[in-house]
């Protein structure tokens, strides 16, 4: 997404998103923990956060020259939704690790968390800026 | 694709695990049962729900057929399933439902399986109610964004 503003608010809208349906995906594996056959399935996040730090070169190039931009796309991403490759079966074919769940649960919840503070705090920054040091942060 | 999709999702599982436990007290409730409604009937038989993965299908990336949201599967139970396994049969002469041997057929439950599936599906339900509050919290924290 191109704000005009900051590049990282872009990257942290696209790290909002993937988290969102990493939880999605999660919540998906619990509810199945029970269903035969079921395979449990993974959301390659710091795949898909590379792959959108790579289009956009603003983030990770260094600016030499005032308006020498690289291109500035954070892109819609392309996320890959796979089946988890290491889970192991049980009898009745279903590979949700429950305990493996919760953990990704809790750790995606305090990361979405994270991304959703700092961009408040970013947008508080600009609000600070436009209000020329008047406003409120 | 929102959060709300994953909400829908988890209430689907605390659906299922809330008629599990259903068909389970079912069972347990019936562990002694020798006849049902009609004549003839023959002992309870257990039962056990038949669970299956399948779509959200009121988000509205369904509609559009996103391929990311067909990877997120609610659950749901299809059927109810007799099992069939034999009867126990209990050497009680003057029971009225005994058979020519003195044989009663007693249900095939299991008290300690149900137990241990008691067990599971609370935990199960518990896992649900976590991923459900979670959901919400993160839903909550976003709304904070730019206040």
């Amino acid at each position: 997404m191109e704000t005009g503003f900051d590049p990282i608010i872009g990257a942290l809208n696209t790290s909002l998103n993937v988290r969102q349906l990493n939880q999605n995906v999660i919540s998906s594996n619990i509810a199945n923990a029970d269903t035969p056959g079921y395979r449990a399935k993974v959301v390659d996040f710091e795949a898909a956060l590379r792959e959108v730090l790579r289009s956009d070169q603003s983030i990770a190039q260094v600016e030499t020259q005032p308006g020498h931009r690289a291109k500035h796309a954070t892109d819609p991403v392309h996320i890959q939704i796979n089946e988890d490759q290491n889970a192991v079966a049980s009898l009745d074919g279903n590979t949700v690790d429950r305990a493996g769940e919760m953990v990704k649960l809790a750790q995606n919840q305090l990361l979405y968390d994270a991304s959703a503070e700092m961009l408040k705090r970013k947008l508080g920054m600009l609000k600070y800026a436009i209000a020329e040091g008047g406003g409120n942060r | 694709m929102d959060l709300f999709s994953s909400m829908r999702v988890s209430a689907s599982g605390l659906d299922v695990q809330t008629k599990r436990m259903n068909t389970i007290s079912s069972n347990i409730a019936n562990a002694e049962t020798t006849r049902g409604a009609g004549p003839g009937s023959g002992p309870y038989r257990r039962k056990d729900p038949v669970i299956a993965a399948e779509v959200d299908r009121e988000s509205f990336g369904a509609v559009l057929q996103n391929r990311l949201d067909q990877d997120v599967q609610g659950v749901s139970v299809v059927d109810i399933a007799e099992d069939e396994r034999a009867p126990r049969m209990v050497y009680n002469p003057h029971h009225p439902d005994a058979n020519a041997e003195g044989y009663v057929a007693m249900p095939n439950v299991n008290p300690v399986e149900e137990m241990a599936n008691m067990i599971s599906a609370q935990r199960s339900y518990e896992a649900n109610v976590t991923a459900l509050n979670a959901a919400k919290s993160m839903a909550q924290k976003a709304l904070e964004i730019g206040r």
